[in-house]
């Protein structure tokens, strides 16, 4: 009996010397930890803007660091999924330092085909909630999570159509000039094809123009476009009714509705 | 009797006090001073000296009660008792193996959970081999009093 004992007393202490020599060098092991996270770039892309979060990550204590997830989800002020994008490093070695960035692609195309009209003509603010997770020493798994808010900034912030002037253009058609004028708060140029219809009160439409509009980021818009009408028309067109926006670029089309008069 | 009183005390009491004292200030070094002293106050950002302290008084109350009465049926029981509040405190402490905490940095708040099942079920086992070495170091001294033959 005497002999288990004391070959249970053995035990703990061994035991015991595993736990603290586990969670001292855990410790030392987290905080010589090098984790350098760089400023978020927001790039233009083919089909809209890229988010881009460089960091890297310098492993130099005593256990390693393996299936590290980087997973942000971006939601606009309503709750709408955006997108959902994870980056998995499968191994950070003890001694090693990763290279690597999160990479967030916002498909304009897309988000705008959702209906978010109100993105593209108020200014708002995507919530982004991060979730980081890694297995210490393959044995500990760690979360983090937390969240931040982007700005967006819109295409065709304070878009505004001013007084429609009618004057003659040849023998068949009137000419209407309709001032139009918007700042673009995006980080993208806004470069395409502007259509406007122009329907009266009764919803008849009356006239159509476009016109070919090329706004950097940051500037202002502010301009006359000529829409064309029958001389018939003419007496159709009233002194306020609604205006359908269609605006086409090589990478996505979006049109909304305005109330002019 | 009085004379027979203090040779008792100093005979057999005063060494336990001594070794008491002694064990519980060694258990006070290692259980708080040490990592104190390896990792200050401020080095990490959490509030990591309350739960310290409140284990070494837990260890060091149980250190010194187990030395004064050691080798009795009462220093299994606060053997016993040691490893069960331990057990307990540990559970109590890390949320049931999941430690998660609140930490604000700079503008934003990071919520971080550690997941220490593996730490806290080999803290468990450590403490059931000392409830069972306990138990025997009972069993062993009640046998060791029920077969001692008294031939005064």
């Amino acid at each position: 009996m005497k002999i288990v004992i004391r070959m249970l007393s053995i035990a703990t202490i061994i035991l015991w010397i595993v736990i603290l020599f586990f969670s001292v060098t855990a410790v030392y092991s987290v905080m010589n930890l090098g984790i350098t996270v760089g400023e978020v770039q927001m790039l233009p892309s083919s089909n809209g803007i890229t988010f881009s979060l460089p960091f890297s990550i310098t492993n130099n204590g005593y256990y390693e660091l393996a299936d590290l997830n980087l997973t942000t989800r971006v939601t606009d002020p309503n709750g709408t999924v955006l997108d959902l994008t994870e980056t998995v490093v499968p191994s950070i070695p003890r001694g090693t330092t990763v290279n690597t960035s999160h990479t967030i692609p916002i498909d304009l195309d897309a988000i705008l085909s959702m209906n978010h009209v109100a993105l593209l003509l108020n200014d708002s603010s995507f919530n982004v909630e991060i979730f980081a997770g890694l297995n210490f020493a393959r044995a500990v798994p760690v979360q983090l999570s937390t969240n931040a808010t982007i700005p967006w900034g819109a295409p065709f912030a304070h878009f505004t159509i001013g007084r429609i002037s009618v004057s003659p253009h040849n023998s068949t058609h009137s000419e209407a000039t309709i001032p139009v004028s918007f700042e673009n708060h995006a980080i993208i140029d806004i470069t395409g094809t502007l259509k406007l219809e122009v329907y009266n009160d009764s919803n008849e439409q009356i006239a159509s123009g476009m016109a070919n509009i090329n706004t950097p980021s940051q500037q202002s818009y502010a301009d006359s476009l000529l829409v064309y009408m029958r001389q018939q028309d003419i007496s159709k067109l009233t002194s306020s009714g609604n205006m359908h926006i269609i605006f086409e670029t090589p990478v996505f089309v979006v049109e909304w509705w305005e109330q002019y008069g | 009797m009085a004379e027979l009183n203090a040779k008792l005390i100093l005979e057999k009491a005063m060494p336990r006090v001594l070794k008491a004292t002694v064990w519980g200030a060694l258990n006070f070094f290692v259980v708080y001073y040490l990592p104190m002293m390896l990792y200050p106050k401020d080095i990490l950002p959490l509030d990591y000296v309350t739960p310290l302290i409140q284990y070494a008084i837990i260890v060091v109350f149980f250190a010194v009660v187990g030395q004064l009465f050691s080798g009795t049926i009462i220093g299994c029981g606060f053997g016993i008792a040691r490893a069960l509040v331990i057990i307990a405190y540990f559970f109590a402490v890390s949320d049931g193996g999941i430690f998660s905490v609140t930490l604000p940095i700079s503008e934003v708040t990071v919520n971080l959970a550690v997941d220490i099942s593996i730490l806290l079920l080999m803290i468990v086992s450590v403490n059931l081999f000392n409830i069972a070495k306990n138990l025997l170091a009972a069993i062993v001294l009640l046998t060791e009093k029920s077969t001692d033959i008294d031939l005064t």
